[in-house]
Order: C-alpha cells, then structure tokens, then sequence
C-alpha cells in the first residue's frame, strides 16, 4: 500500500512507533523496526532518548542503522558498554528502562505475545525464533510498545504459546502478578494503533492511518475487535519524518 | 591438550556448556572433536549455534537447554529448527535472561536464582521443571526458581591463552564464557594461539583476561577454531562456508556429503588444511 504523496505502510508504522517514544525515555531497542523507530525518534522529538541495545550499548547514538546488535557503529557512539549479562541483571530486572519495543508472530486481545511455535509445543509445524529476550522486556520495563503487520493470523482469538506476557487474562491480571511494568500500552501496526482498555486491558482501536477505515481493520482482526468512541485518524509521516527515516535506512 | 584428548573426557549421557554466542566464538574444532570420538546422549547448554545444530543433526543430543539457536546472519539455526519440529530432543527453553541466571546460580553453587521474567507466561506451563518460589519477607512475591544448570563439562574458545588456562579475549564481548567456565565442574578452552604468559599483555589489556587458569582444566591451541563462527579480531565469520552449511539442513545427500568432507576428519590440521584447498577452488 502506497499513499498519493508516497509514503507506505511500513513507513507508517515505523513513525507511528517512533512518534510513541517519549523525549528523554530509557529505551531498550531491538534490530530492525524498533532500532529505526527509535533512531527516528532520536533525530525528530526525542533527542535526549537514550537508547540501549542488547550487545550492551547504552546511550548508542549511530548515524546509521545497525545492521546487527553487534555493530561497531553502536559501541563507538556510546556513553558506555557494558556486558549482555549486565544488561539483564541491572538494566532490565533492575527496572531501569522506561520503553521497550518488541515484534510479535501473533498476539491476542490482552496484547500477549507469541515468538516461539505455531500449532502446538512439542512437535511444533513452525518453530519461530524463540523467546530471546522479549520475556525480561515484558515483564520489566516501565512500557512495552509493540509493533506487527495486521492481519487474521497475527492478532488472533488465541495465540498458541504465551511467550512473553502481555496483560495476561485482563485486567489486573499484572498486578496479581506484582510485575513491576505496566505492560503493552500501544500496539502499532500498519492499519492503526490499538491500546488497551483502561480497565479490562482489552486492546481497543484508537487511531487508524490515513485512508484505512475502521471496518478494514476489524476486518483483518481475529477477534471481535472494539473501537474506540472518539477515534481518531493518525497523522501521516510529515516530510521530515519521512526524509530523515529514509536517510537513515539508507 | 589435542582436540580429541578433550573429547574423550566427554562421555555420553554427559550435561556440555558451549560458549561463545549464536553463531559467535563457538569452540567448533572441540565440538567437531566430540562429534567424532562418538559420545552421544548429550545435554547441550548453550546460547546455541551451529554447535547446537551440528550435534543435534549428527543424533548425538537428548536434550539442549537454550536462551536461542541462531546463525546470526540466518536466524533460525536450520539444523536445530528440524530437530525441534519433529520432536528429536528434549527442550528447556529460556529467555535469555533466564538462562543467564542459571549460569549465575551455576557458578554461585546455589540451586536456583529467582527472577520475574516468565511470570504469567507458558514457558511455566510448558516445562514443568521449572517451579516458582516466595519470597520470605514481608513482600511476599512469587518468583520463577531458574535452576542452576548442572554441568559437567564447558567448552569455550578464547582468543589467547597460555599454556596453564590463562584466557583472553581482545573481541568486542566475553559473552557468558566466564560463567560457563565457573558453572562447570570442569572446563576445557580453545584458543586461536597459546603465548607465553608474560606476552598476555601485549594484545590486550588486563580487564581482557576474563578466564583465570583456576576454572580451566585444559588447553588446546587451535587456529581458526571457531570458524565458521567470528572471532574477532582474528577473523569474521566465513558466511559463505555458513550457508554451504545451513543448505545442508534442506537435503539429506547434502549433509552426508558435508559430514564426510568437514566432520569426519582425524584432526583440525585435517579440517585447516581441506579448509585452505577450498578457499582456493
């Protein structure tokens, strides 16, 4: 999908995600659409973000996109490196990071995550990466941003493995379990932005991109999808977003 | 020590810690040394890489214990993606942060290390060796219990290290080799060039000895050791011999072929030596 002034849906989604990153925030970022949001963010609204990566880059500031988390480019703008195993220990079990974004194969209603089969655990018909270290995101950061394509076989009725908990069966379902992050706040993809409903923590359509109808999105939904009274229409990459995003895909 | 002296202390039915990192400083001549000398039935503990799908292709594993099996630059490791899909071995899958406490626990001698990630998840539900614990104070939370990984044997690969088991790494990260090598009961190291200790400096400075001789019950020099994984700075990865080997995985002529050529070898000077001709044609 293309829009008239030429931006596409995965640019869409990826300014939605930036645009979702506070000035200032501690951000654990992953390779790919959250290290392109996050290095977007950097350059637009949020230049005193600090973003982290695994390989234990704090504070990275690449002028490029990295192209692993062990890129170069990473450890050579950074205010300090440290090891993986810190990174676990004192960064995110610590409780020292306010955003993290994740992916997802599938997620449901309460914004669970599934990264590790499809069908079911033992004999699975596709093993998909794993867990890595989503699971210690999901549970510890302040806020948890997640971002996937739209579609029936990705935000479904029932996923077929929780890997990294979302807001569990509902409502204060995160609390019982005296987790310290507040979980998914914002779910992206490339239809609209889904948050979850204050109180039932059921993910609610709040804003579709331009040119999307609310209708297209339930659409593509697996389940029966809530939206939101007061929706709204996301604002499309202005100029500079969409310039600066693709000087730094390069 | 040689390559195959290690093996032989590895016998079947063992539990084997590999370090390095996907497809990142794998001690691959000492696991190609174990694939040869034949132990089988092996427990592998492992941020996995080809280490992980080389053993599980060859039928040597029961069981692998796992943060993630990647080749990196190919991120599902496809040896192992075939032995998960059809039920080949057992799993403990971890988050990565999980299986880094078991080191932890490991290499503290305690018997678990609590930690919140996983709450609430199916990694519980899925693996029932893994309980919960309460916390005794007055908070009162419920934890995950991550056990402590019972290892017999580690594996790593260093950059340098002298002759008495002093290793040093002049790469960008140790990853977790110092934790497997004090998780283990006994460790064995590869590293690209034994040096005399007192030239330990010259490359690197001293927060780059990072595996005392005190955790190391074995020294094999061994150049090119990790290939086809990276060792920097000797070496990146050889991702062309990295995806002759991932195409293996889709063709059961092809993995015999590869097994014969690369695995089947008397020694690494062997595999070095096959390895220069085919750098060359």
């Amino acid at each position: 999908m293309t829009a008239a002034n030429g931006w596409t849906a995965d640019e869409m989604m990826t300014v939605a995600a930036a645009r979702a990153l506070p000035d200032r925030a501690v951000c654990f970022v992953g390779i790919g659409l959250p290290s392109s949001a996050a290095n977007l963010a950097r350059r637009m609204h949020a230049p005193d973000a600090v973003l982290i990566y695994e390989s234990g880059c704090i504070g990275a500031k690449p002028g490029t996109l990295p192209s692993s988390i062990g890129d170069g480019v990473l450890s050579d703008t950074a205010d300090a490196v440290i090891g993986v195993p810190e990174i676990f220990a004192y960064w995110l079990q610590g409780g020292r990071i306010d955003v993290g974004f994740l992916g997802a194969a599938q997620i449901d209603r309460f914004a669970n995550i599934n990264t590790t089969v499809i069908g079911g655990y033992q004999a699975p018909k596709v093993r998909l990466p794993g867990a890595g270290g989503a699971p210690e995101i999901a549970a510890n950061c302040g806020e948890v941003v997640i971002t996937l394509r739209h579609g029936r076989r990705s935000l479904v009725e029932e996923i077929d493995f929780i890997t990294s908990l979302g807001h569990g069966d509902g409502g204060d379902h995160r609390e019982r379990l005296r987790l310290r992050g507040r979980g998914p706040g914002t779910v992206i993809t490339d239809l609209g932005v889904l948050q979850p409903d204050p109180e039932t923590k059921e993910l609610t359509l709040t804003s579709v991109h331009p040119g999307v109808e609310a209708a297209d999105v339930a659409a593509e939904t697996g389940w029966d999808l809530r939206v939101a009274p007061d929706l709204d229409v996301t604002p499309p990459p202005s100029d500079e977003e969409l310039s600066v995003l693709r000087e730094l895909q390069g | 020590m040689t390559e195959d002296e290690v093996a032989e202390e590895i016998a079947s039915g063992m539990t084997v810690g590999i370090g390095g990192w996907g497809s990142r400083r794998k001690p691959m001549s000492l696991v190609r040394a174990v694939l040869r000398r034949g132990a089988d039935d092996l427990h592998l503990v492992s941020y996995g890489g080809p280490d992980v799908g080389l053993l599980c292709a060859a039928g040597r594993v029961r069981k692998v214990s796992y943060g993630f099996v990647s080749l990196d630059s190919i991120p599902l490791e496809p040896h192992f993606r075939i032995a998960r899909q059809t039920g080949a071995v057992e799993t403990l899958e971890l988050d990565e942060g999980a299986f880094y406490l078991g080191l932890l626990a490991a290499s503290h001698r305690l018997p678990f290390y609590p930690t919140r990630a996983g709450l609430g998840s199916d990694m519980l539900a899925c693996n029932p060796g893994l309980r919960t614990v309460r916390s005794p104070y007055d908070d009162g939370e419920e934890l995950v219990a991550v056990p402590a990984f019972d290892i017999d044997v580690s594996l790593v690969h260093m950059n340098r290290a002298d002759a008495r088991g002093n290793g040093q790494f002049l790469g960008p990260d140790l990853y977790f080799d110092d934790l497997f090598a004090m998780a283990a009961e006994r460790t064995f190291m590869s590293c690209e060039r034994i040096i005399p200790t007192e030239s330990l400096l010259e490359e690197g400075p001293v927060h780059t000895l990072r595996i005392p001789r005190l955790h190391v019950d074995g020294v094999v020099e061994a150049p090119e050791g990790a290939h086809f994984t990276e060792c920097p700075p000797d070496y990146g990865r050889d991702e062309a011999f990295q995806r002759a080997y991932a195409a293996t995985a889709r063709d059961l002529d092809a993995w015999d072929r590869f097994r014969a050529e690369w695995l089947e070898l008397e020694s690494h000077d062997t595999y070095r030596d096959r390895l220069a001709r085919w750098r060359d044609s």
